[in-house]
């Protein structure tokens, strides 16, 4: 079962072994532009006064990604943070508050956050996006789907002007999982 | 000053100190989303 969740959302969920230890919970997702799919995440520490941790969980190594917790087979699968992402990309690869153009060279908005699927998929289906007036409809947040390869830097996102039009108001109801398929 | 004015004055002190440690670590724990342009180790698909 799959089901599509914000990253915002997965800020904070714990990581859990499948021997049931809560290991670190979730800082940042970390996805690969060309393959429109989550590469792996960055970890803080669990307690109140711990802080990011320097080992990161690369996507090889979930078990399931779900809507409590990120499950892993074991402890072993953590990694150094390098090999989920370096210090300059976290830097500059920030997703919230790019701007979203579409292939038309219209803005269409700016992207609030992504839309990734749970389960053992791991892909990004959209983005949720504050839109501008070029989508009829000003300051109004929107799902935009994606469609597999994503056009993208931490400054800005290209989509094909089509996908524009099958933006919807609620995650729910958003049909993103098609987003690729199309 | 009298003892009990110093000693509110640390007390007020420690309080103010925790407090910016934890806001500080919270914000620290706080993350969001990041791309990249490349594939790194990871690959695609999870662990079954």
């Amino acid at each position: 079962m799959s089901t599509l969740m914000l990253v915002a959302d997965l800020t904070k969920r714990p990581v859990v072994t499948l021997g049931g230890e809560a290991v670190a919970q979730i800082k940042d997702t970390v996805f690969d532009a060309a393959g429109g799919q989550i590469t792996g995440f960055t970890l803080a520490g669990r307690g109140l006064l711990s802080g990011p941790l320097k080992q990161s969980l690369p996507w090889s190594g979930v078990h399931a990604l779900g809507p409590d917790a990120v499950m892993i087979p074991a402890v072993e699968v953590l990694q150094a943070r390098d090999a989920v992402v370096d210090k300059g990309e976290a830097g500059s690869g920030q997703v919230r508050g790019a701007r979203v153009l579409s292939d038309a060279g219209l803005e269409l908005g700016t992207v609030l956050d992504a839309v990734v699927e749970g389960g053992t998929s791991g892909r990004v289906a959209g983005f949720h996006v504050a839109t501008t007036e070029a989508m009829g409809r000003h300051e109004r947040r929107a799902f935009l789907p994606a469609h597999g390869r994503l056009a993208m830097t931490g400054d800005t996102l290209v989509i094909p002007a089509r996908l524009a039009e099958r933006a919807v108001d609620d995650l729910a109801a958003a049909d993103l999982r098609k987003g690729t398929e199309r | 000053m009298i003892w009990w004015m110093w000693l509110t004055a640390v007390l007020v002190a420690l309080l103010l100190l925790a407090g910016a440690i934890l806001g500080t670590q919270a914000r620290r724990r706080g993350g969001g989303a990041i791309v990249v342009r490349r594939g790194r180790r990871g690959g695609r698909g999870g662990m079954r």
